[in-house]
């Protein structure tokens, strides 16, 4: 193990629970780019978890089962309006045409250049786009975000996994601590569920695919460093 | 549906891992029938790890979901040979309820729940009877601990109490907390390996 005796103990802390906050989001950022730190922690965790064979069970509230399985029957091929796909992918098409980096889009939309030939007054945008890639040529992933359904939608536009692997998406914030995964993205488009996010946090996001094993990551943390990466910018209601 | 099947009445009776790991395995081929009887057996333990680190039930419950749609799309990577279906549902389930309660929040640090005091239900897993070969192993390390550094060590994992948290309830300053938790996991380590 070359992981120093510090990292090690950051890793033990994390694996436990204690890190304060700010060191934790520190640690989960680090750990995408650090194989032997992350190895850290999966090996701390392991020497943990036979703890929890130890936790009394408690009930919960509610019956949880009926709403995963319909955020897991969310994540099946179909789910998306096709109406609502064609709209979007005529804005997408306007924007494409000027390389759809995010940082060029959203510094356009700081100037107010893009939208301004809606002269209406503007309602609230409840429906965004990203383009994830990385560069203006490479192929991408298209995310929707309809935030009145409080559903993201995820879909490949000439992009696929390496043979034998899985792109996953993930939700960074700093508010959010580690990234969150926001599930395996398919040969065909999935929603995921964004209830547990606050609308704001979904506005300000950055979006990032990583290459994970097939499934996705197998403990919850990008496994890589990302290889699409971009954030939402609104379209016209 | 809240059957059980197995599990009911708390403990886990022996070959439940068995049957859990295969479980996973129709899971990872998508069978939500297996899904229904996974979530069925495993729900009251994963909402009990859950639910004392998150005081708020509702971010619990949220958290509990997420923990499970998480299982279901990774039940395919669920290794045998690296530890219990239960302990890898659990890693899961604990990961997520850290992330909430250790989130970065725009408000001040002094919304932070250090002041979260555990209910009286400390869980002491050195009163468990039935142990797998892992627990017993970690449970004879624990024991190797002073009783307060075990106890800092056992709050922190199954109520996510944080280093202030501690600090606060032993009455110890914070950097104190830090290296008695260093020593302690280092002592764990070192226990474990040999």
């Amino acid at each position: 193990m070359t992981i120093s005796p510090d990292d090690d103990f950051a890793a033990a802390e994390y694996a436990l629970g204690t890190l304060p906050p700010a060191e934790r989001a520190a640690l989960a950022a680090r750990r995408l780019r650090e194989p032997e730190l992350d190895e850290a922690i999966r090996a701390w965790e392991a020497r943990l978890a036979p703890l929890a064979e130890a936790a009394p069970e408690i009930e919960p509230p509610r019956d949880l089962l009926p709403a995963i399985e319909a955020r897991i029957r969310g994540a099946s091929p179909g789910a998306p309006g096709d109406a609502a796909m064609v709209a979007l992918r005529r804005s997408l098409s306007r924007w494409r045409a000027g390389a759809i980096a995010a940082s060029v889009l959203a510094a356009l939309l700081a100037t107010g250049f893009v939208f301004r030939e809606t002269s209406r007054p503007p309602p609230l945008p409840r429906e965004y786009v990203a383009i994830l890639q990385k560069d203006a040529a490479s192929p991408a992933i298209e995310v929707t975000v309809n935030l009145d359904k409080q559903e993201l939608t995820a879909r490949p536009v000439a992009a696929s996994a390496p043979t034998g692997k899985s792109y996953e998406l993930w939700i960074i914030d700093a508010k959010l601590g580690a990234p969150r995964s926001l599930g395996v993205i398919g040969v065909t488009p999935r929603a995921a569920n964004l209830s547990a996010y606050d609308p704001s946090v979904v506005q300000n996001a950055t979006y990032a695919v990583t290459v994970e094993p097939p499934g996705g990551s197998p403990d919850g943390k990008p496994s890589g460093p990302p290889v699409f990466v971009g954030k939402l910018i609104p379209i016209e209601p | 549906m809240t059957i059980r099947g197995a599990a009911a009445g708390g403990q886990a009776p022996a070959g439940a891992g068995d049957d859990l790991t295969r479980l996973l395995g129709r899971i990872a081929s998508r069978d939500a029938a297996a899904f229904a009887a996974l979530y069925n057996q495993t729900n009251p333990k994963l909402y009990g790890i859950v639910a004392r680190i998150l005081s708020r039930g509702d971010a619990a419950a949220d958290v509990v979901q997420e923990a499970y749609v998480r299982i279901w799309e990774k039940a395919g990577e669920f290794d045998p040979r690296k530890g219990s279906p239960l302990a890898w549902m659990a890693t899961i389930a604990r990961n997520r309820a850290l992330d909430e309660v250790r989130r970065i929040r725009p408000a001040s640090l002094e919304d932070q729940p250090v002041s979260f005091e555990p209910a009286a239900d400390e869980v002491d897993p050195l009163a468990a009877r039935e142990r797998s070969e892992g627990l017993a192993s970690l449970i004879k390390c624990l024991q190797g601990l002073d009783e307060e550094k075990r106890a800092i060590v056992l709050l922190a994992y199954y109520h996510g109490l944080s280093r202030e948290a501690l600090a606060k309830r032993f009455g110890r300053p914070v950097a104190t907390i830090k290296t008695w938790l260093h020593r302690s996991l280092a002592e764990l380590r070192d226990c474990l390996a040999s």
